[in-house]
């Protein structure tokens, strides 16, 4: 394109000249070529992509990785020679932890290899190759903080086993750690292996994301979990989902291990809070924040089916990252339901203007009974073997009115309905009269957007009928958004 | 045995001209439950015997075992008046048989709220005012609320037994102490003067003064005396009355009456009030007590009073009892007060209905409750829920203005949110049952026309505390009514056992129905809390929650209060903040707004429900503000009614109006959770003074422009010197003179100021006055209990928000400190954001 701007695309010049905040991963900056290629583990990915037999690969890095982006491809391609082709991806539309497919798609890869920390989200087309890079970590220091403060608790409670878990930028060491702690505490250390590639669903060879999953299933309450990594949304996943047991994290960065546990308390409680919320809403969004977890259309497809259940509006949207401009622009809906990977499902921010919740809390809002019993679920596959309950809960009574107790506000609300005031069954008896009305009400009920509308003080631009001359056409204006030529106040 | 069927009341309630409506009200302990026996005796629903000693009205366990009413409470009576008395009813009446619906209110400050509740449904009440005590903060309180609720008061002087027997007062002691303390109360009713109401100062002499002893049961005005002495001087009753009191004496050498003291001899004569009405009480007490039985006996003749023998072996304080309650029964002589001075539902409904109802006064409904017609279409307010004996179901209670209600028809039930014209808060339903509300029974009831109480059931479900029950569909809501009280103080309760969480829910709805003031709700951090106005009120709620309405065990943190945020300068700059896109710009200064208009803001005086033009000449007129400004209002906040104004400012702006919504939403959010501690703002004008929009719409909507008038608004409250709100008792304390050092000393180590300290003239008593930071009177009165040896007892009342020295921007500041517990608590980050957080440069 070599045209000039035109009001309906911009050269671009703009976008390439604004600087975005990273922070770089400077950990692989000092590494010699030697100690770089065993830092992103180039060996590795070339036998695996060989002995896949890939012919076409894209190589996905998060932000912060990206000035490694190309000593990396430079590497693989002298390995790999020419007939491979290598393709960098760059800014995922969701969180840099899950696999970017429709972009990977968009090159045709076969193969995707995913670089620095991940959620192990199972993919649902395309194989993964992991690579976490080697992060350094000091063993001595790292077994001797969490011995000491595991100690205590170990004393104290009858806790049976112990549970290792790790960022996966240190898994290389876990083994080792797990074997170290095994002789100083004197009990065996659980410990699972992370296979590093990863099949997409479907394919007979279980995912990566199963088997930890199961890992985490399969525990008993009252274990006690040792984490090393730093503070992350990892380690927030780990403390809600596992609210009942012990946890100590060690630090690597500032070498101190703690045990973390206590804030999860207060952590669900404030989730408690959002789930009231939710359940004095009427009109739900249905964020797509993911593309790459396996099974989020069944999960979108349950939610819609809850959410018409208990008679309450929904629209599903679709984002790319969360801000809160952008979700500020549905001002209808009431609450948005978060559908991503359970790394960045949790919301736990004070600047949006609707609360966001997972597709857990929104399970439990609209229940009938509000017992919440503190397990917390943020998996995908688990959350669809639950059965759907029974759509009780919708007192059609006489006219299905009655008001709730909202305990946000402490005072009564009247629950507005949508949907499910005629059911296809009912229709066939009743008489046509009554049909007929039944429909102009459900009409009116039906729309929360003409409801919305009709709260608003500016519904649009007047028509003045009939009281305006038509007037001359005028030259309009031209420029890009950013500020027009003729602009008042131009900036 | 009672003397009334339902069946007559049910046909005197027919007759509006002869209903009275009305609220027992006073300070604690000023004996308002007692001397309500003393009524419901009359009606003998309990034994005469008994009454001053049963209160029938106390029907809670908690009231009997501490001797204080918590909840109000109603009984209806059968009152047939001296048929020579009825001239006296200067209002239409037909027959001389009146019902009466009483409602016994607490006296205590915290549970002013039923006070309230019980006003609102009446339309007289009969201020109870101590002898010794005199007028106390509550009586303050409740007889300003009666007024602006236009409710004509009467008083009665209670425990005159306690001047005469403890004090030792001589009469002419005892009339300065009545003339002194009927000053008082005619001070408070004319600074609230209403010329709709007219003149409702009280007056011996026109017989809206009775004075008595709820105790031993009697009573009386100068109309029972009146009536004595005008046969034997053959004057006129009414001029009768005139002459016992104020400068009237009776020279007994010339028989003639005089207005001078003296005679011509020089000798000093007695005040006509106490020869004629002082006298033979003085003379009675004194020869009961100084066991001079035979004069005794010599005197009950002449008075007309006859006792049956039993009665004659009586000694002291008991033959005291049974003589004067024959002589001057209380019981008669208040309902006759009542009936001849307060308004029937008839007489009051006409000038009450405009501050009653919210709609134009032209519409079938207000014409229906000016006129109290039975045939119009229904009117009814219930005021308060009150609990069955069925758990978690409860009567709803309330006064029916116009038409009548009765079980079955369809009506629309109208909470406090409901807009005409709208489906909001609204409900169409039936009521199951109607019924009378009889103390701790109640009656079964077919209908109940206009003008009377009643409780209805089944319709608790729809209503959470109050509410307006029509059958017009026209109808507007009747006014929500105004607590003088404010829940100040909050704890946060949580179930020791996480699987009885539902019930704890279900025990909070129920806790928030049963009471008007109380709130509960659920903390941002997830905490539940139960805010109630103090610390009796809280600990009665709790208990309550506790072991009735949700039946778990609990676990209960400390109090902790509720701050305000505001402002205390105007913005030292323009506050800028950019939308994120960075195409919109929105120019914006707060300022404080007028204490003033703060306050006329919370009491609803000056109300976002208005009309626009009606509410910026009010403004304009009384509070100093531009017509313009006050035209271009756009919210209040939070909760769009609160004290918090949003006002545009701004010259020519293209597509202002297309943002207004997103600013009113914005404005609402940042109003709520203000910027230093996300507690509630208050009495702060943001003035929106520039906007630059982008032309494309699309490129300011909502999304751009709500979290960028929020950060604005934030970022003008940081420029305007931010402040903190406290909440503030007023205390007064009533203690002998040698306890006021321990008063100071514990007033003094909780911040305490006291503005005013007096004796009351005539009694060894002190009153001292002072204000009291809520967050210190936590243990307050424990404390002063122990300072003082028992002998002061302190009321607190909630009396204004004052602003905190300092500013919590300043670090190292108690201010500062206190923002950052309060924002530990919340579990947000510990420090106040900077500026820059929310202040865009250009």
């Amino acid at each position: 394109m070599t045209e000039p701007t035109t009001s309906f695309a911009d050269s671009g010049e703009a976008v390439i000249s604004r600087k975005i905040e990273v922070s770089p991963d400077l950990s692989a900056s000092n590494l010699s070529a030697d100690e770089f290629a065993h830092y992103y583990d180039i060996e590795r990915t070339v036998d695996e992509i060989v002995k896949g037999g890939y012919k076409c690969v894209a190589l996905q890095f998060p932000d912060g990785l990206l000035r490694d982006s190309v000593p990396i491809f430079k590497a693989l391609r002298s390995m790999l020679g020419e007939e491979i082709h290598l393709y960098t991806l760059a800014d995922t539309s969701y969180g840099s932890c899950c696999v970017d497919e429709v972009a990977s798609q968009h090159v045709d890869a076969d193969v995707v290899v995913h670089y620095g920390h991940a959620c192990l989200s199972q993919t649902s087309q395309i194989p993964v190759i992991y690579v976490f890079g080697h992060k350094s970590i000091d063993l001595l220091n790292c077994v001797m903080e969490l011995t000491n403060s595991v100690r205590d608790s170990l004393r104290a409670s009858s806790a049976e086993r112990l549970v290792l878990r790790c960022d996966v930028v240190y898994l290389h060491k876990a083994a080792e750690i797990a074997e170290q702690l095994h002789t100083s505490l004197g009990r065996p250390v659980n410990y699972r292996e992370i296979p590093l590639k990863a099949e997409p669903l479907g394919q007979p060879l279980r995912s990566v994301a199963e088997n930890q999953r199961l890992g985490v299933t399969d525990q008993a309450t009252g274990d006690v979990f040792l984490y090393i990594g730093s503070e992350s949304l990892s380690l927030t996943n780990l403390l809600v989902t596992h609210g009942s047991s012990e946890i100590h994290a060690y630090d690597p960065v500032t070498r101190q291990a703690r045990i973390e546990s206590h804030i999860t308390n207060k952590l669900l409680m404030r989730r408690y809070a959002v789930l009231q919320k939710a359940r004095d809403s009427d009109v739900f969004g249905i964020l797509v924040g993911t593309l790459g977890v396996a099974s989020y259309l069944p999960l979108i497809s349950r939610i819609r089916k809850l959410l018409a259940q208990a008679q309450k509006k929904s629209y599903t949207i679709t984002v790319g990252k969360l801000n809160p401009p952008k979700l500020a622009n549905f001002l209808e809906i009431e609450c948005f339901v978060l559908i991503a990977c359970p790394e960045n499902s949790l919301i736990d921010s004070k600047e949006f203007f609707k609360p966001i919740i997972t597709p857990f809390e929104l399970e439990i809002a609209i229940s009938a009974d509000r017992s919440w019993t503190g397990e917390y679920i943020l998996d995908f596959g688990r959350l669809l073997e639950r059965e759907i309950g029974p759509a009780g809960e919708v007192d059609n009574d006489e006219d299905g009115q009655r008001p709730e107790f909202s305990l946000v506000t402490g005072q009564y609300r009247k629950p507005k309905r949508f949907g499910g005031v005629a059911s296809p069954i009912s229709d066939e008896g009743s008489s046509i009269v009554v049909l007929r009305n039944e429909g102009t009400v459900s009409v009116v009920r039906d729309s929360a957007a003409a409801q919305f509308l009709q709260n608003r003080t500016y519904r649009g631009l007047e028509t003045r009928v009939g009281q305006d001359m038509p007037s001359v056409l005028e030259q309009g204006r031209s420029g890009i958004a950013r500020g027009y030529l003729d602009d008042h106040r131009p900036s | 045995m009672v003397n009334f069927t339902v069946d007559q009341i049910r046909a005197l309630m027919d007759r509006p001209t002869n209903i009275r409506n009305m609220s027992v009200i006073a300070h604690v302990d000023h004996g308002k439950s007692t001397l309500t026996d003393s009524l419901v005796s009359k009606a003998g629903i309990i034994a005469s015997s008994k009454a001053g000693d049963v209160r029938f009205t106390d029907t809670r366990e908690d009231e009997k075992e501490r001797g204080i009413t918590i909840k109000s409470t109603a009984i209806s009576m059968y009152f047939q008046v001296n048929k020579e008395e009825i001239d006296a009813i200067k209002q239409k009446t037909e027959g001389s048989e009146f019902l009466i619906n009483l409602i016994d209110s607490p006296g205590h400050v915290d549970f002013s709220s039923e006070v309230t509740a019980a006003l609102r449904v009446t339309d007289g009440a009969l201020v109870v005012v101590d002898c010794v005590e005199g007028v106390c903060v509550q009586t303050e309180t409740v007889l300003r609320q009666a007024l602006t609720e236009r409710i004509k008061p009467v008083v009665i002087i209670n425990k005159v037994d306690r001047a005469l027997l403890e004090l030792q007062v001589k009469p002419e002691e005892l009339y300065q102490q009545f003339s002194r303390t009927i000053e008082n109360v005619n001070v408070i009713i004319s600074t609230y003067h209403d010329a709709a109401l007219g003149d409702v100062q009280v007056y011996p002499d026109k017989g809206t003064v009775a004075f008595g002893s709820g105790l031993h049961g009697w009573a009386f005005t100068l109309r029972q005396f009146a009536t004595r002495y005008s046969k034997k001087f053959g004057v006129d009753k009414e001029k009768m009355m005139g002459k016992l009191w104020g400068d009237n004496y009776f020279n007994p050498v010339t028989k003639k009456w005089t207005t001078k003291g003296t005679a011509d001899g020089g000798k000093t004569l007695d005040r006509a009030f106490n020869t004629f009405v002082m006298d033979p009480i003085f003379k009675i007490f004194d020869a009961i007590m100084n066991y001079k039985k035979d004069s005794v006996f010599g005197m009950l003749e002449k008075l007309d009073v006859k006792l049956v023998p039993e009665e004659k072996d009586l000694e002291g304080k008991a033959l005291l009892k049974v003589v004067m309650r024959k002589f001057l029964p209380a019981g008669d002589s208040l309902l006759e007060m009542i009936v001849i001075n307060l308004p029937s539902p008839a007489t009051a409904q006409r000038y009450r209905v405009e501050t009653l109802y919210e709609g134009p006064m032209d519409d079938e409904s207000a014409i229906g409750i000016r006129d109290c017609n039975p045939q119009a279409p229904l009117v009814l307010y219930v005021s308060k829920m009150v609990p069955t004996s069925d758990k978690g179901r409860f009567y709803a209670f309330g006064r029916v203005f116009s038409g009548t209600v009765r079980a079955g028809p369809k009506i629309r039930i109208q909470g406090p949110n409901y807009v005409p014209g709208k489906k909001d808060d609204l409900f169409v339903k039936s009521v199951q049952r109607t019924v009378l509300m009889m103390g701790r029974y109640v009656e079964p009831l077919e209908d109940c026309p206009a003008g009377n109480i009643v409780g209805l059931v089944g319709i608790d479900q729809f209503l959470l505390k109050s509410g307006t029950l029509t059958t017009s569909e026209t109808a507007h809501n009747m006014k929500v009514m105004k607590f003088s009280v404010s829940p100040v103080v909050q704890v946060a309760v949580e179930v020791k056992n996480a699987a009885d969480l539902p019930k704890l829910v279900e025990g909070l709805k129920r806790l928030t129905k049963s009471d008007p003031c109380v709130q509960a709700w659920i903390a941002e951090s997830g905490e539940h809390i139960v805010a109630g106005a103090g610390e009796l009120h809280l600990e009665i709620c709790l208990k309550d929650l506790q072991e009735d309405h949700a039946g778990v065990p609990l676990k209960i943190s400390d109090p902790v209060v509720g701050y305000r945020e505001t402002v205390k300068t105007e913005s030292s700059i323009v506050a800028l903040s950019k939308s994120q896109n960075k195409h919109n710009r929105l120019y914006l200064k707060a300022q404080p707004l007028d204490e003033e208009l703060t306050l006329a803001i919370e009491n609803g005086k000056v109300n976002a429900r208005d009309d626009f033009k009606a509410r910026a000449r009010v403004m304009a007129d009384e509070y100093g503000w531009d017509v313009t400004d006050a035209r271009k209002i756009w919210c209040f906040g939070p909760d769009t009614t609160g004290p918090n104004l949003l006002v545009d400012v701004t010259k020519g702006v293209q597509y202002l109006n297309e943002i207004k919504d997103s600013c009113v939403a914005a404005f609402q959010w940042a109003t709520k959770e203000g910027v230093c501690a996300e507690e509630n703002m208050r009495g702060v004008r943001v003035n929106i003074l520039d906007v630059t929009l982008h032309t494309d719409a699309i490129h300011r909507g909502g999304g751009q422009i709500i979290p960028t008038c929020r950060r604005a608004t934030y970022a003008a409250c940081l420029l305007a010197t931010p402040g903190i709100q406290e909440p503030v008792y007023l205390v007064e304390i009533q203690c002998p003179e040698n306890a006021i050092g321990g008063i100071y000393s514990v007033l003094n180590q909780r911040r305490g100021q006291v503005f005013s300290e007096e004796q009351r003239v005539g009694t060894p008593m002190f009153s001292v006055k002072a204000y009291l930071p809520v967050n210190e009177s936590f243990g307050f009165n424990g404390a002063l209990r122990s300072a003082t040896a028992g002998q002061a007892f302190p009321q607190n009342v909630f009396d204004h928000w004052d602003t905190m020295n300092g500013s919590p921007l300043e670090k190292g500041s108690k201010l500062e400190e206190l923002v950052k517990n309060i924002r530990i608590r919340k579990g947000l980050k510990p420090d106040i954001p900077p500026l820059d957080t929310y202040y865009d440069k250009l």
